[in-house]
């Protein structure tokens, strides 16, 4: 059943008047490599999720492009883990990509042992990049990073934040802003991040972090104070500071783009991220991004890897003081 | 009001109505499907609704969710197969009623419960969800994790005939529910190394297992008697399968009681449908006059599961409303549906999109109609399956167990735990050990243990939160209470029993 293309119609559209136009202006430039099956896009998470929105997003726009179908595959299981192991452990030949980036990239394999690297991956695309905002409850008198930071260090271990489930990003979040800030807070993690939402507005404890999306409704409710994104401004909610402007090197964000076994020919690689990059920049995409509300943000297959890494040594940085749970 | 109106003119559509009347039929289809859930149709159903108008998302995926619930308790009935986890204390007593002929009958309470339950919850909804919403965030771990401990509980009532089967059958259970890695710090545990074990057995594969499976191995091991069943269509059966009016009437407190306990559990987070019908259907059973006749057949088994379940359907969109926080993993997948149709879901949604909140109401009650209405010309039709001879119909049900279990996750895994738990399921049967214990324990342990944990991270390992909080020392003194009582009676009917051959 899931391997069914699920079609979004509308791009059929589109992208073959994309694909057209483009047809007319440039000539194929890589003859070298070529699909020759079905390319599979793993998805870590369950149908209907963020992930794997932005996959069959993705897939859809890019489809025009490619002689082959896009398949999405949902793997879910162990924070995205599952689905890693497998990829990384794919036949290394173009036809395998894993929608990576975000908990089971950056975070977990620095908390537990974990079957994979994130050395084992080659970037192809980042596609977009979340923000996380960090939210407490309005009238907690929590209403800025300084408040949290002061009440953090008058009584040491008082504050609690709530994750998604440890070893997860929010967590990790939560640990690197620790450390930069010099403070240390009880970690009550939940099973993802709308119970933990639920608990910061029941009063059980004082922190969570939630999307910009969420966080604009929550605070134009009166709900929540947003007190900071984990990395740079967001401009859905540009008037909330970001951790780097009140002074704390804290660069976390749930970043979502494709990766390939790192084995994979770099011929494949060019070959992936060129139609990639094209069908992101068709307008097709573009419309439903917005209309998802995923916020764009390309980067080629190298930066990309950067990106993780770097994300990946800070938190690596933070646990260093903490001991892996499951080593 | 204009709000209103634009709302019930996006639904007489012509477009909405058909989307509505196919939404149903397909949840319906796809609830009676073992291993099939609601969660997997609703979110292949997402890709569908980017492009549909606002109206018509929201029919869609409310219709599908609605008679998905339903639709597990047909393959509950019939075939002792709970075709969503949410059907699974169904069984209980539907299908000991469709054994002795009563199919339809018990199809017929089903639906009524089903339709009973949602307009109950959808009510609730409607006239106090910011009020009950702002209830439900007072449930914090220590209150969360008192509730579950009295949860516990229930495995007296289900345990049958004898405790120490019963107490068997929860250890088991609770056992197997240890196996994943731990809620606070993502440790393994008893997963020998499997990626594919860090979340747990999963639910959906062991319950297929545990009822499904073990039914067909069952009759294999019985060479597929004929006579099993009696069938309900001569003029006597018809007879027994009318529902009296003194019997609707002895349903009406336990439906309304049955969708109390539902929609109270909807609004929670994290305890779910399942859960509530178990809950419910011990509360009933306790609260009954003859709890002996429970478990062989009995018509309030199925209406005080089954009206439990549904209500939790329109519960969970009171903190999705109210909130903006998802009540469960469907109506998580509805909000981003949502959030695709430009509405963002919030506090306000209230006061910025008030026309999409009646389409929602109007969805909720029209998709209830219509499902008492194709449910009411279905019943018979489905009741024949039962005609069907058990050795053509027990391969295909095998064969819908094998393919519900692996799509769940696309995990092969998922295949050898319902293999397992088909056979640990027929041991079961044979030895005369209940199965129903097992699984209230499997479903509650994790969340207990999660809640119990969070509860002693916040007080710094203190128990004495537990029982300075006043709904959490309630609940725990009258969960005591009420062991003792078990304990008690359970001692005299033995000492009667032993006494009585002499």
């Amino acid at each position: 059943m899931r391997t069914m293309k699920l079609g979004f119609p509308k791009f059929g559209i589109v992208g073959a008047a994309v694909a057209a136009t483009l047809a007319l202006g440039a000539a194929p430039a890589d003859a070298a490599w070529e699909p020759k099956r079905p390319i599979q896009i793993v998805v870590g998470f369950a149908p209907g999720g963020g992930t794997d929105q932005t996959a069959r997003l993705i897939a859809s726009a890019a489809q025009e492009f490619f002689p082959v179908p896009l398949v999405v595959v949902n793997r879910p299981g162990a924070s995205g883990t599952l689905a890693a192991e497998i990829v990384a452990n794919a036949d290394p030949d173009g036809h395998t990509l894993l929608v990576a980036g975000g908990s089971e990239s950056t975070s977990v394999p620095n908390h537990m042992k974990t079957n994979y690297q994130l050395s084992q991956f080659r970037g192809v695309i980042r596609v977009n990049r979340e923000h996380m905002v960090i939210v407490t409850k309005a009238g907690s008198g929590l209403d800025s990073i300084d408040a949290v930071v002061k009440r953090a260090k008058e009584k040491p271990g008082s504050l609690s934040y709530g994750s998604s489930g440890p070893a997860g990003i929010l967590h990790s979040a939560f640990l690197v802003f620790e450390k930069e800030a010099g403070i240390q807070m009880k970690h009550v993690p939940y099973q993802g991040g709308a119970p933990a939402l639920a608990a910061v507005l029941g009063g059980h404890i004082d922190m969570a972090i939630i999307t910009p999306g969420d966080a604009q409704a929550q605070v134009a409710a009166g709900k929540v104070h947003a007190i900071a994104t984990t990395s740079d401004r967001a401009a859905q909610i540009p008037d909330v500071p970001s951790l780097t402007d009140a002074g704390y090197d804290v660069n976390i964000e749930n970043m979502k783009g494709l990766v390939a076994p790192a084995e994979t020919p770099d011929e494949a690689v060019a070959y992936m991220h060129e139609r990639f990059e094209k069908a992101m920049q068709s307008e097709g995409f573009k419309t439903l991004a917005a209309k998802s509300k995923i916020e764009p943000g390309y980067l080629s297959g190298q930066d990309f890897e950067d990106a993780m890494k770097r994300m990946s040594d800070s938190i690596a940085a933070a646990m260093s003081g903490e001991q892996k749970a499951a080593q | 009001m204009e709000a209103f109106l634009t709302a019930l003119a996006g639904m007489g559509e012509p477009a909405t109505l058909l989307t509505l009347l196919l939404s149903v039929a397909i949840g319906l289809v796809i609830g009676a499907i073992p291993g099939l859930t609601v969660n997997i149709a609703v979110a292949l159903a997402v890709p569908l609704a980017i492009f549909m108008p606002t109206s018509q998302a929201l029919v869609m995926l409310i219709g599908l969710y609605g008679a998905g619930i339903f639709g597990g308790s047909i393959s509950a009935i019939l075939l002792n197969a709970p075709g969503t986890p949410a059907s699974a204390a169904t069984v209980f007593d539907g299908f000991p009623m469709a054994q002795r002929g009563e199919a339809t009958k018990a199809l017929r309470i089903s639906l009524v419960a089903s339709v009973f339950g949602s307009i109950f919850s959808i009510l609730l909804l409607i006239l106090l969800a910011p009020q009950l919403a702002d209830f439900a965030l007072r449930f914090g771990p220590v209150e969360i994790a008192a509730l579950l401990f009295f949860t516990f509980t229930i495995i007296g009532v289900l345990s049958g005939d004898s405790m120490v089967k019963g107490l068997l059958s929860a250890s088991i259970g609770m056992v197997l529910a240890t196996v994943g890695s731990d809620p606070m710090l993502g440790t393994p545990r008893f997963t020998f190394g499997l990626t594919s074990l860090l979340d747990g057995l999963t639910y959906v594969p062991l319950l297929v297992g545990l009822f499904a499976l073990a039914e067909i191995i069952d009759e294999v091991t019985k060479g597929f008697p004929r006579s099993k069943q009696r069938f309900d269509l001569d003029q006597e059966d018809r007879a027994r399968n009318r529902i009296s009016l003194p019997e609707w009437r002895s349903l009406l407190l336990p439906m309304t009681r049955a969708s109390g306990i539902g929609s109270f559990i909807g609004i929670l987070p994290g305890i779910g449908a399942t859960i509530a019908s178990f809950m419910a259907y011990a509360d009933i059973k306790r609260s009954a006059r003859n709890p002996e006749a429970f478990g062989k057949g009995d018509i309030r088994g199925v209406a005080a599961s089954e009206s439990s379940n549904n209500a939790v359907v329109g519960a969970t969109f009171i903190p999705t409303l109210a909130l903006g926080i998802p009540g469960d993993a469907v109506t998580a997948i509805l909000l981003g549906a949502l959030v695709i149709q430009g509405v963002t879901p919030g506090p306000l949604i209230f006061v910025n999109a008030p026309e999409v909140v009646y389409t929602i109401y109007i969805v909720l009650f029209a998709s209830t109609v219509l499902m008492g209405v194709i449910g009411y010309f279905a019943i018979r039709p489905l009741a024949l399956t039962l005609r069907i001879p058990k050795i053509y119909l027990m391969p295909c049900v095998a064969l819908m167990c094998v393919a519900g279990s692996y799509v769940a996750r696309n995990n092969i895994l998922d295949l050898f735990v319902m293999l397992g738990a088909g056979v640990l399921g027929f041991i079961f049967n044979r030895t005369g050990v209940p199965v129903a214990p097992l699984l209230i324990t499997f479903i509650i342990t994790r969340p207990f243990e999660e809640a119990v944990r969070q509860a002693l991270t916040q007080s710094e390992g203190s128990m004495a939160v537990f029982f300075t909080n006043p709904i959490s020392g309630g609940l725990i003194l009258f969960a005591i209470g009420l062991m003792g009582f078990t304990l008690r009676s359970e001692r005299r009917r033995r000492s009667t029993a032993r006494s009585a051959p002499q």
